[in-house]
């Protein structure tokens, strides 16, 4: 089937799934490259034997990145930039995240940690107002999140699978599963995390240059 | 109407009009601390500034004449080639909160002016190096995209002015009053002051100084100190400090000058203080001050060391302890009086781990099936995800409370340690270099998530509630409501509260 030029193969979103959500077992690659399984784990098996993965067996065994597939990924995801011309959006893009990254940081912390008396101290969740507070501004946050994302997908249809798993993350925790924000390899934070690294190993900006505190 | 106030002990104005940083540099005059000479630009501007785009009617003459007066009172001229004056533009507001603009120093170092400052000082990489940290100040104030700093020292100040209380509204600043009840229609103070120069060589630096230490409450000053530095540097841990204890033996007069500051300072609050100082030349200035904030177990060791010594009687020291204040007394800590400190960082999700060294998440990984491990990294990305599962703690050189590492952290409930500033971690060598030591991977080390400490091996670890200090105000809590029976210590706490409210 031809892929239009927006579209990125197969082989090369699987790779760049590991890449950018780290050391995971089969589920976790096929969510976040939003492909089946089967097709998955037939790329994987064709790049653990051209050397870019390898799997580790056991209760806590996954796929991993071999430092010649970060390499791969990188020159790969590279060119893809460019062949289809979204240099610019993304960088855009990335300059819009840049402030978004700190606000979200700002309201997970405030998730998990509750400043009193000028202290902060783990956030207990037994005050309801102020944790559907913090809620309400995850909400509000998703909303501009999402045009940025939107941005992002029109430039190159993979990053729509960002948007679909921030939408079901944030769904999930508003509907009560409040362990979406931070506390799942699924949440809000896990995910957006994810498409922090995917944006600087896109546009090629090492994380220590990154803002200097994050 | 008056909408500028000079930095005197005659000010009458409450917090609420001068902020909380100007309010406490006008007790630091009436306490007669030396507090280099300003004014304040109150939070009244910064409301019609935000509601109509530009400063009041007024406003200007009235900063002409404060820098008149400032320029009077300094001998100096803002952006002068003789004897220029140079000030600092900080914000004020009644809290501080994340996104607002904190600091810009050295502003009114116009080209002519850093001349000026050359020739006056005799040191011209002094007045190049204050320059430089003027015009990257500037520019990290006034955000990306606007980095043209007008070589005009008055529009500086303008501009830094408007920067200031434009950052009030900032996405973060405004998430953070939603989330505290802070009003938004408050505004923050604009604090102008003459700079000090903690660059200005050896016999010059900067700090904070707390006046009892802060993780233990211990009647000892407690903090840290850099030579030939300016304060921007401490707060952002971007240099590397010295123990505040090395002032004593390199600026003697500068050390006893803050001892004798710090027991003034808390004489006034009747509470543990810290203190921002610079020393110019080995001479001490106050920048600002801060009361109480104290946690767990060195908030009661304060309170009843307080009443031991007559600052506070005893209901006021029950009064001053919460049951967040036990609660937070539970959490284990490294008791670091004999641990071998490695270095320090900020602790963003508390408790204690002790495991290995492992510089990367793969060994990391590897490493934890045979017990506990440390993961230690420059920062994190997700490709140390896995490490960070398997890990009883992490240590990050870089990143700051609410990076990815210490929210990931805290969402696994492990301890962990962030801006450990003066750690490298060496995956070649498989080691971790800080403060000169080399450690190697599988070395065992301890972190603790309150205090930021990252000890060599096993410390003793203080867990529970054995303190003295608790068991002394328990005693007075029963005391107090007449009730000794066997209970829980949140309720014997409860019990004195109660009767306190019903007295006056």
């Amino acid at each position: 089937m031809p892929h239009s030029s927006r579209q990125t193969s197969s082989n090369l979103l699987v790779l760049h799934s590991l890449r950018c959500i780290g050391f995971a077992g089969l589920a976790r690659i096929a969510d976040a490259a939003g492909l089946p399984e089967s097709d998955v784990e037939s790329e994987l098996i064709d790049l653990a034997r051209a050397g870019h993965v390898s799997h580790t067996p056991g209760d806590f065994g996954g796929w991993g990145l071999t430092e010649s597939g970060r390499a791969a990924d990188a020159v790969r995801i590279a060119g893809e930039l460019d062949t289809v011309g979204a240099r610019t959006t993304v960088a855009q893009a990335y300059d819009a995240f840049t402030p978004l990254n700190t606000e979200l940081l700002d309201l997970c912390t405030a998730w998990q940690l509750r400043i009193v008396d000028g202290v902060a101290r783990p956030n207990e969740h037994t005050d309801p107002v102020y944790d559907s507070r913090v809620l309400d501004l995850f909400t509000d946050f998703g909303h501009r999140a999402d045009v940025v994302c939107a941005e992002l997908s029109a430039a190159l249809t993979r990053f729509e699978r960002y948007r679909v798993r921030l939408t079901e993350a944030l769904t999930r925790a508003r509907s009560g599963e409040l362990d979406y924000l931070v506390d799942r390899f699924d949440s809000y934070h896990t995910v957006w995390f994810q498409l922090h690294e995917d944006l600087l190993v896109t546009l090629g900006i090492p994380r220590d240059w990154a803002a200097a505190d994050r | 109407m008056t909408w500028i106030h000079p930095l005197s002990a005659e000010v009458e104005e409450t917090a609420n009009v001068l902020g909380s940083k100007g309010y406490g540099l006008v007790v630091l005059h009436r306490l007669g601390m030396p507090v280099p000479p300003g004014f304040v630009i109150n939070t009244q501007v910064c409301s019609d500034f935000l509601q109509n785009g530009r400063f009041p009617n007024g406003l200007d003459d009235e900063l002409t004449n404060a820098v008149a007066d400032l320029e009077a009172a300094t001998r100096r001229r803002l952006g002068g080639s003789e004897r220029p004056l140079a000030v600092s533009v900080r914000s004020g507001g009644s809290v501080s909160m994340p996104g607002m603009m904190n600091t810009i120093l050295n502003l009114g170092l116009t080209t002519e002016a850093t001349a000026g400052l050359a020739v006056e000082t005799g040191d011209p990489r002094f007045a190049i190096d204050s320059r430089e940290r003027f015009l990257s100040s500037f520019a990290a104030a006034l955000g990306p995209g606007r980095a043209e700093v007008p070589n005009d020292a008055r529009r500086q100040l303008d501009l830094a002015i408007r920067a200031v209380f434009s950052s009030w509204d900032t996405p973060r600043a405004k998430t953070y009053r939603v989330l505290h009840d802070i009003p938004h229609d408050l505004g923050t103070a604009v604090i102008v002051q003459a700079m000090v120069f903690g660059n200005r060589g050896d016999h010059s630096g900067t700090g904070v100084a707390f006046s009892r230490n802060p993780n233990t409450g211990e009647r000892t000053p407690f903090g840290e100190v850099m030579f030939g530095r300016q304060g921007e540097d401490v707060v952002s841990g971007r240099s590397i400090t010295r123990p505040l204890s090395e002032l004593a033996e390199r600026e003697p007069a500068v050390w006893a000058a803050l001892l004798e500051a710090l027991q003034r300072i808390e004489g006034h609050y009747r509470d543990a203080c810290s203190v921002e100082f610079t020393f110019e030349l080995g001479r001490l200035w106050i920048l600002q001050v801060r009361s109480g904030g104290l946690d767990g177990r060195a908030a009661l060791r304060v309170a009843v060391d307080l009443a031991d010594e007559g600052l506070i009687d005893r209901r006021e020291a029950l009064l001053r302890i919460s049951p967040r204040h036990l609660g937070s007394a539970r959490t284990p800590r490294i008791a670091t009086d004999a641990a071998d400190i490695l270095t320090r960082g900020l602790g963003a999700s508390p408790g204690v781990a002790i495991g290995k060294v492992a510089t990367t998440a793969d060994r990391a990984a590897r490493m934890a099936a045979d017990g506990p491990v440390i993961l230690v990294r420059p920062y994190t990305s997700p490709l140390d995800m896995h490490g960070l599962a398997a890990a009883a703690g992490v240590v990050t050189a870089r990143g700051g409370p609410t990076s990815h590492a210490a929210v990931v952290a805290r969402a696994l409930g492990k301890p962990v340690v962030v801006s450990a500033a003066d750690l490298t971690v060496d995956v070649d060598a498989a080691c971790v270099r800080a403060g000169g030591r080399i450690v190697a991977e599988g070395t065992f080390i301890t972190i603790d998530g309150t205090g930021g400490e990252v000890v060599i091996g096993s410390p003793d670890i203080l867990t529970g509630t054995t303190d003295p200090q608790l068991h002394r105000l328990l005693a007075w809590a029963d005391e107090l409501s007449g009730n000794n029976s066997h209970r829980d210590e949140g309720e014997r706490l409860a019990a004195a509260h109660a009767v306190l409210s019903r007295q006056p």
